[in-house]
């Protein structure tokens, strides 16, 4: 189990080198949020009325750590896709489109099969998981078939995604929900059916769905996968030498395609479990994902693609999401999270890059010293 | 066309070169010293010899004089005065010029951009440099198209190619490293009497560094024989006699062809029984039209070793791909121990019981990014797991069984595998093939940029496994190792196998032949 | 169906149409071209478009000189090709992750301080080629725009010199197709690396620019949306030569005009889900015909770090 824990958390020995690395963290971090204080000056708002919104929002106001939770669910669910895609070297950056045709898929079944059920429940969630999967698996098939790059056919796969989303939302047959006697000004599906909504989960006056603990659940779960399993050891072999991998028996295609399909699935669930958990109250709409696609990713790009890491990470960006609520009430734009987000992430990207960086000149000056 | 300050090109009367003086150069990576305390002086209008195994420091020395490299303490000089060369373009400045081992061509340009490539000038006249590389040509008798694409030409054309951008450059001083490694016997002749000509009409200084002694011998005015970063001794040519050259290399007494090995291999004839490697009339198309192999046939059997001779370039690449299941074939058959293996489905040789060692191991033979002991079980991690999930404690007692087995020093088997160093790193990956028990083991340049005690051990270890009953196919562009291991000689050429000698009573001349593609 | 054909080929706003969106997208795909040639990826090639576009609006509403305003367009994608380019090709930051996070980032700045600006901006004067012009259906499409669309008749050309015929072209190409083999020939490989890609912030970011002054008018941060990645979907499908990519912009260009023009030439209207999608699905099935016979530099999304390969 200890190796576990290890290979999770990167052996953090606190010697040098993790000193200068602890040490580039804190300067960079404390760079971005000077960056962002003065943004928040720049458009004429003050900076201790963002942050007493944001920390009001997330977590001080009473019922917000709820919230919060119910945040990171998703974000949670998404970034775990992405870490095992990364570990096997594929680059897949469609998770918003994956989500959202997950939440589609899954709105099928929670939206219009009236009385619901938990097994419908269970059945929404099942459809959202495979949506994804297959959504991304396109992208899939398209790189191993006709060489087209995962990278660019995801990211294209991410715009149809919301025009087909859209088009669902345009026909009652389909998920519109047509309100007879009133005009159809909202483009919105029906709501999911009581009976199957996730569960609500009631500590201490706050209340969220049980996507927080099966976001808890997955990530620990592929942690343990990645690290434990001979289909984790495989994936990470295939993902670092993909030559030496198919010389020692790794089939490049199979289990590249089994990665893109998990992280699809990921994205694909993390969107209906949204939906059952009663984001944006229930209804299905083209705005559906709102960013948690994109935000997931990050969040797997900040957390160094571990699992384990990403849980406190994917708590972060939750927070900045719910806080971002109360900042309009603040007189501050919402999206101003967006732009914290982004110069957050910016900057930690630096301190690994810079340490990485070192260790590769000192590789390289060691293999280069018998020729 | 850049006049470098050493001199003008194409004019009549030229400056003397100056002397190259090298002292005292010290250079440490790490534990290791590449060199230690060297001194040397180049004279003009010679060819120095530079002699040494892989890892005596020679190209380390070399890196330093051309500016890749910055020795820790010493001082160059060239022409009386002290320099630091900071860079290759400065040392192009001082006169110094190399034409590298493996060559600084890009593939996808053509021969006159690669000549001028590095230039400092901001425009690009095709014509000059055309102009260029035909003159330089037809001056050093280095035939080649400025047109042609590089990609497409053979390693003595590429060869040529680099020499003129070295000489484009008017260097006084002109360093080979390893020039030979590629050419047929009779493409190193001519390559020779190019050299011949820069040193005797030009008045130029040819540092020639090599690990082969033949060449040096032939070639070479003097020698200077380095050892473990030191240079062990300096001689004129003429009076010395190879088995001297070799024992001043080696540090010890040796025989070229060491008798024990004779003795070794006589007695395991008799084993020589089952075939396990038939490959029938095996042709793989390339990729960019044409054939990589081109109806290859060739039986190893057990406990024998066969070493493919053979010029770079010749399909020995894809020979050794389609043997790891990386490429399939588009005719032809291969049989492993009797059964026909289908190629190109990852794994499936492998399964088979072909173990392979690769050329190049950083590119396709372990994962550096992982520990060694992930690296040593890379190809038996099912039997390290029961039902999908891995036993760590197997796999650590089976890393720490083959680490003891096959003498590999890390300080423990969870270390990153890059930070071993290369007769380790190829170690490791020897040991994860034979650990499999193989029938068939591959080892492709399998001593390639090792230290002696390192080749050495793999020249043991290869042995032992024939010894063992493994069938060995030992592909080498270096002669010399195929002549000091294996039972059985075959010759590649071209994509195919043009001609077979048994390795007791060895016709030198017509090996070369066969080398150079004349069957 | 004849009757349809003729209507499609013969129709002039649908010339119009593809060129306009045409223009944008060589712009960036110009850029891109540069930097795929030096063996670098850039998905931020978006947010150098939405940075031109976002930084023209500002200095125009200060200024309200189109010139000063697309020399900032250009200088602010630039600004976002250095990032891109320092992360990734000085420090060993992902590409695709940083590209990413740049689009990211960029779109919440643009769309956060929009309020903060009040933005005060126009279109461009419309500037007829005399004669040229009056050429039946293409003559308006290519001579009759607003002038800042005719900055692309220059910046494609001087592309393609930079890279073909000087002697910096010449080692962005040998650092795309073999750094190792360009770093022992004494080319400073990232160096040119991120020089090709700051020179496609430049072409972004005035092309981000020309679209605000010689299209639409008023900025909104949604306007670019998804024209980079298409853009680099043209330089792939071209096989990372010029004409190529500018070939690419072209189709994908007259497919994102016939989402515009289709209705008025069917006379009726179709899905407009299915229009909006049919830019992204040309691109899709471009790239499965189109990607397996192209050639790309060898070392292309490889970092270069000296001594690995």
């Amino acid at each position: 189990m200890s190796v576990f824990w290890h290979s999770a958390l990167r052996r953090p020995k606190f010697g040098r080198d993790q000193q200068e690395l602890a040490l580039l963290y804190l300067a960079c971090l404390a760079f971005s949020l000077l960056l962002a204080m003065l943004l928040i000056h720049l458009s004429g708002s003050s900076w201790t009325r963002a942050v007493n919104a944001l920390v009001d929002g997330a977590f001080q106001n009473p019922g917000r750590w709820g919230e919060t939770l119910r945040r990171t669910a998703p974000l949670l669910v998404v970034a775990t896709g992405s870490v095992v895609a990364t570990r096997a070297g594929i680059i897949n950056i469609g998770q918003e489109g994956q989500l959202l045709i997950g939440a589609m898929g899954g709105a099928f079944i929670l939206t219009l099969v009236q009385p619901g059920s938990p097994l419908m429940l269970l059945l929404g969630l099942a459809v959202g998981g495979t949506a994804g999967a297959a959504w991304a698996g396109i992208a899939g098939a398209l790189w191993y078939w006709r060489r087209v790059p995962i990278v660019l056919s995801t990211l294209l796969l991410v715009y149809l995604s919301s025009q087909i989303a859209a088009y669902t939302l345009t026909r009652g047959e389909l998920l519109l929900n047509v309100v007879p006697g009133e005009p159809n000004r909202l483009l919105l599906s029906a709501k999911v059916a009581p009976e199957s909504r996730l569960g609500i989960v009631q500590i201490f006056g706050n209340r969220f769905p049980l996507s927080v603990p099966v976001a808890l659940a997955t990530a620990l779960v592929f942690g343990w996968v990645l690290a434990r399993t001979t289909w984790g050891f495989r994936l990470k072999a295939l993902g670092l030498n993909p030559r030496t991998a198919q010389r020692a028996g790794i089939p490049g295609v199979r289990y590249g395609m089994s990665a893109i399909l998990v992280s699809g699935a990921t994205a694909g669930l993390a969107g209906s479990m949204m939906l059952a958990g009663g984001e944006s109250q229930y209804k299905f709409s083209s705005g559906f994902a709102s960013n948690v696609g994109w935000d997931g990713l990050l969040v797997a790009l900040v957390a160094r693609n571990s699992p384990l890491v990403a849980i406190p990470v994917a708590l972060v960006f939750a927070a900045l999401r719910s806080g971002s609520t109360f900042l309009s009430v603040a007189g501050i734009e919402a999206v101003l999270v967006d732009v914290v987000r982004g110069l957050l992430v910016v900057a930690l990207f630096i301190p690994p890059a810079i340490s990485e960086l070192r260790r590769k000149r000192r590789a390289a000056a060691q293999l280069t010293e018998r020729t | 066309m850049q006049f470098s300050k050493a001199g003008n090109f194409g004019e009549g009367a030229q400056a003397p070169s100056p002397i190259v003086s090298l002292k005292s150069i010290t250079k440490t990576y790490g534990a290791l010293k590449a060199c230690d305390d060297v001194s040397m002086v180049l004279h003009p209008g010679r060819i120095h010899g530079i002699l040494g195994q892989n890892g005596a420091g020679k190209s380390t020395l070399m890196k330093i004089l051309i500016g890749l490299v910055g020795p820790d303490s010493g001082e160059i000089r060239v022409g009386g005065d002290p320099v630091r060369v900071s860079s290759p373009q400065h040392a192009a400045d001082l006169g110094i010029g190399m034409v590298h081992q493996h060559f600084s061509l890009v593939d996808a340009l053509t021969v006159w951009e690669n000549v001028v490539l590095g230039d400092r000038s901001a425009r690009l006249d095709s014509r000059r440099a055309r102009e260029l590389v035909s003159m330089i040509g037809d001056r050093y008798g280095l035939d080649i198209d400025p047109d042609a694409n590089v990609g497409q030409l053979t390693a003595g054309q590429r060869q040529r190619v680099e020499i003129i951008k070295c000489l484009r450059r008017s260097p006084r001083v002109l360093i080979f490293d390893e020039p030979t490694s590629v050419l047929t016997m009779e493409e190193s002749k001519q390559l020779f009497a190019v050299l011949r000509q820069v040193v005797r009409n030009e008045g130029a200084t040819v540092a020639l560094v090599s690990h082969r002694l033949g060449e040096v011998l032939e070639s070479a005015d003097d020698v200077v024989i380095m050892r473990d970063g030191r240079v062990i001794a300096e001689m004129p040519t003429s009076g010395t006699t190879p088995d001297e050259l070799a024992q001043a290399m080696v540090g010890r007494k040796v025989r070229l062809r060491s008798s024990d090995a004779h003795h070794m291999r006589r007695s395991t004839r008799t084993n020589h029984v089952e075939v396990v490697l038939r490959m029938s009339d095996v042709s793989v198309a390339s990729r960019r039209g044409g054939v990589d192999l081109d109806g290859l046939s060739l039986t190893v059997r057990a406990g024998e070793i066969v070493g493919v001779a053979g010029a770079e370039g010749n399909g020995q690449r894809v020979l050794v791909d389609v043997l790891s299941s990386l490429r399939g074939v588009t005719s032809g058959t291969i049989e492993v121990a009797g059964t026909v293996v289908e190629t190109g489905r990852a794994g499936a040789m492998a399964a088979a019981g072909v173990g392979v060692v690769p050329e190049d191991r950083h590119d396709s033979g372990c994962v550096l990014d992982m520990t060694v002991a992930e690296n040593l079980v890379l190809t038996s991690i099912d039997q390290m797991s029961s039902r999908g999930a891995l036993n760590f404690s197997a796999i650590r007692e089976s890393a720490q069984q083959m680490i003891q087995q096959f003498g590999i020093s890390c300080p423990s088997p969870d270390v990153p595998m890059w930070t071993l160093s290369g007769g380790n790193q190829q170690r490791v990956v020897l040991a994860r093939e034979l650990s499999t028990k193989p029938k068939l083991l591959v080892a492709a340049q399998p001593t390639r940029g090792l230290d002696v005690s390192a080749i050495e051990y793999m020249g043991n270890r290869l042995r032992e496994a024939a010894n063992d009953g493994v069938g060995v196919l030992l592909i080498s562009s270096e002669l010399d190792e195929i002549l000091h291991l294996s039972d059985r000689i075959v010759v590649i050429y071209k994509g195919a196998i043009i001609g077979e000698t048994p390795n007791d009573a060895v016709d030198m001349a017509r090996l070369g032949l066969l080398i150079g593609g004349v069957a | 169906m004849n009757n349809f054909i003729f209507d499609v080929l013969t129709d002039g706003p649908l010339y119009e149409s593809t060129f306009r969106l045409a223009a944008i997208l060589a712009f960036a795909a110009a850029g891109e071209w540069v930097a795929e040639r030096a063996g670098t990826i850039n998905i931020s090639i978006e947010a150098m478009l939405l940075g031109g576009h976002f930084g023209a609006a500002i200095a125009f509403t200060a200024s309200q000189n189109f010139g000063v305003a697309i020399v900032v367009g250009g200088l602010a994608g630039m600004a976002i090709a250095a990032l891109q380019a320092w992360l990734s090709h000085f420090l060993t930051a992902d590409q695709f992750g940083i590209g990413l996070t740049l689009n990211i980032l960029l779109l919440g700045l643009a769309a956060f301080l929009q309020p903060s600006f009040d933005l005060n901006t126009r279109l461009a004067g419309v500037l007829s080629i005399p004669l040229l012009s009056q050429i039946p259906l293409v003559g308006p499409a290519l001579f009759g725009q607003r002038w800042p669309m005719y900055l692309i008749y220059g910046l494609v050309p001087l592309s393609w010199w930079l890279v073909a015929r000087t002697n910096w072209g010449l080692e962005v190409r040998a650092v795309g197709e073999d750094p190792q083999s360009a770093d022992v020939s004494g080319i400073h490989v990232n160096a040119r690396r991120r020089q090709a890609i700051l020179y496609a912030g430049l072409l972004s970011g005035i092309g981000g620019a020309v679209y605000l002054f010689g299209q639409v008018g008023r900025f909104e941060s949604s306007n670019i949306g998804g024209k980079g990645i298409i853009a680099i979907a043209a330089v792939i499908f071209g096989g990372w030569t010029l004409r190529g990519a500018v070939a690419g912009c072209l189709l994908f260009g007259y497919v994102d005009a016939l989402r515009l023009n289709l209705p008025t030439i069917l006379g009726y209207s179709l899905n407009s889900q299915l229009l909006a999608s049919l830019p992204f699905l040309a691109t899709v099935i471009v790239m499965m015909l189109f990607a397996k016979l192209t050639r790309q530099p060898v070392a292309l999304a490889r970092p270069f770090v000296r001594g690995l390969k």
